[in-house]
């Protein structure tokens, strides 16, 4: 049982040793904006559910080309909604906290995409 | 977020980072060494016996615990919870904000966790519906113990994983589950089973079939809480968790605790989610046949694991999943850790915040309408996830001790350690798989 629990010991601090070295660090292109187009046509939308990373508090632009006005929740904490008209609009939006958020179109009930903010 | 979208979204907003590939690797191998390890070093002779091992507690926790007033207190504890989420269900707003969706899909069934874990089978000392059979008992002048009948053997465990089942699906799958209707329905009938299955066999049926119950008791084998002759004892987590009690259906409630959890993960990936939404075919048909698929596959996998071994004469194959399953218990528990850290620690405090207004109406009842919700997990993401995989990895090494222990208790001598393989390669697919989904979704 000691060999064992020094095992144990022996592996769970290796563990903490390789994860360490990935400290939170804050995100370096806060200054970049992160541009995704979004295009709703003929009751679809793309993209379709792709992740697309972006930075703790980088500036992210919504580019949506659109044949009907409509409504965008962010599911982010806390929630945000957007609404865009026919024809293009430019939403932006900021997300502070790490996670990973979902996009949605309101009404296609579809994930546009997930951003995986960290 | 409307009630009316087809995702299933359940009541969190983002969710938890993907773990980083060296640190799901690195859990991985860790599972893997230690996995064998025990098999090469550990003890050759079973080491937890339930008559004997723990130590007796202080007698004043003792006497405190077996005390009638904390007995009564427990119960007015639960069952004032119970009315609070009643009143709020019936007679509140058809709003996320109301507080009946954080208290049944957070308090209930994610805090029942933590607090079986640190106190003992914690439901069982509060659960409303044990305390309404008591009270019926007691105003007929009967036992609340014994019913008509004597609950059949052969149910088990069974009914408590279909209910568990019903709570996975309204949860994961149910396209209106936070509307109040479907949530008020389905408790509905969750009380109106138990009081009639109470009133037919007795208290042995919550200890039975009760999905919360047996969920939070099995958890609660993995506390230091235990209990002989009426008496608190104080027990290794390990020689607890070896006190399972083996029932059919078992090996079917961790199925369903495992593979629905690891649904959960699989449905937020994005490669999921592009499928089902390019796809004709209907993603509330595709997320119930997955959420089958999940939790049969892990039943499988397991069974599997635990029946590809060489046995006497005489013993019964299929009889060994069920008296190996509480090894799975702790692999369960870490993953269940792991997955749901984060919404039970934020959720759980946005819950309590509108537990304050439970008619969305403005009003504060218990002053916690003010508070704000701490964030500070999300915002460490480095650590949650370090504390993820050590839950995984833990659960692991509990899983494949007690496996092993149990293995040179019921297999012949000539096969203890190479029957012991497909269990423990079961065991590691568990958790690699996990991981896997820890860091994929």
């Amino acid at each position: 049982m000691r060999r064992l629990m020094a095992a144990t010991a022996v592996l769970v601090s290796t563990l903490g040793l390789v994860s360490g070295c990935g400290e939170d660090t804050p995100a370096t292109d806060a200054g970049d904006i992160e541009t995704i187009e979004i295009t709703f046509e003929g009751g679809t939308v793309t993209p379709n559910g792709e992740r697309v990373e972006v930075g703790t508090g980088q500036p992210v632009d919504l580019v949506v080309r659109a044949d009907e006005s409509g409504e965008i929740h962010v599911h982010s904490e806390p929630e945000q909604e957007f609404e865009y008209a026919a024809g293009t609009t430019t939403l932006k939006l900021q997300i502070d906290q790490p996670g990973v958020v979902e996009v949605e179109s309101h009404d296609l009930e579809q994930v546009i995409v997930q951003l995986e903010v960290s | 977020m409307n009630g009316d979208t087809p995702f299933a979204h359940g009541i969190g907003g983002s969710a938890d980072l993907p773990i980083s590939p060296s640190l799901a690797i690195a859990g991985a191998v860790a599972a893997l060494v230690v996995s064998f390890t025990v098999l090469a070093v550990a003890w050759r002779t079973p080491r937890y016996d339930e008559a004997q091992g723990g130590r007796q507690a202080p007698p004043w926790l003792d006497s405190l615990v077996g005390s009638l007033g904390f007995r009564a207190g427990l119960r007015v504890f639960g069952f004032v919870i119970f009315v609070y989420a009643v009143v709020a269900a019936i007679f509140g707003e058809d709003l996320l904000t109301n507080p009946v969706f954080g208290i049944f899909y957070v308090w209930w069934w994610v805090g029942l966790v933590p607090l079986s874990l640190f106190l003992g089978p914690f439901w069982k000392a509060i659960s409303p519906v044990r305390t309404i059979n008591l009270v019926f008992a007691r105003l007929s002048g009967s036992d609340p113990e014994v019913g008509v009948f004597d609950y059949p053997r052969w149910l088990g465990h069974w009914p408590a994983a279909l209910g568990l089942f019903a709570f996975v699906w309204m949860e994961l799958v149910y396209p209106f589950m936070t509307e109040l209707g479907p949530v008020r329905l389905w408790c509905a009938i969750y009380v109106a089973v138990m009081l009639v299955g109470g009133a037919l066999f007795g208290n042995t049926f919550y200890e039975h079939a009760d999905p919360f119950e047996v969920y939070s008791s099995l958890v609660a084998k993995l506390s230091v809480w235990g209990s002989r002759d009426g008496h608190l004892l104080l027990r290794s987590p390990l020689a607890n968790l070896d006190t399972v009690v083996v029932r059919p259906g078992l090996v079917a409630v961790l199925a369903v605790l495992f593979g629905s959890t690891a649904f959960d993960s699989f449905r937020d990936s994005s490669d999921w989610v592009q499928y089902i939404q390019s796809t004709e075919t209907s993603s509330y048909l595709l997320n119930n046949v997955m959420l089958v698929v999940f939790c049969v596959g892990t039943g499988l996998v397991f069974a599997l694991g635990c029946v590809l071994t060489g046995v006497e004469t005489g013993t019964r194959r299929w009889s060994l999943p069920d008296k190996f399953a509480h090894s799975i218990v702790p692999i369960v528990v870490g993953y269940i850790v792991a997955h749901y850290l984060t919404y039970l620690v934020e959720f759980g405090q946005r819950t309590l915040i509108q537990a304050s207004d439970p008619f969305s109406n403005g009003s504060d009842i218990l002053g916690t309408g003010d508070w704000s919700v701490n964030y500070w997990l999300s915002y460490h993401p480095t650590l949650l996830a370090n504390v993820k995989v050590v839950a995984v990895v833990v659960g692991h090494v509990l899983g494949v001790v007690a496996a092993h222990d149990r293995a040179i208790k019921l297999l012949p001598k000539r096969h203890q350690l190479t029957g012991q393989l497909p269990l423990l390669l079961a065991m590691v697919a568990f958790t690699v798989g996990g991981l896997y989904l820890l860091f994929a979704a």
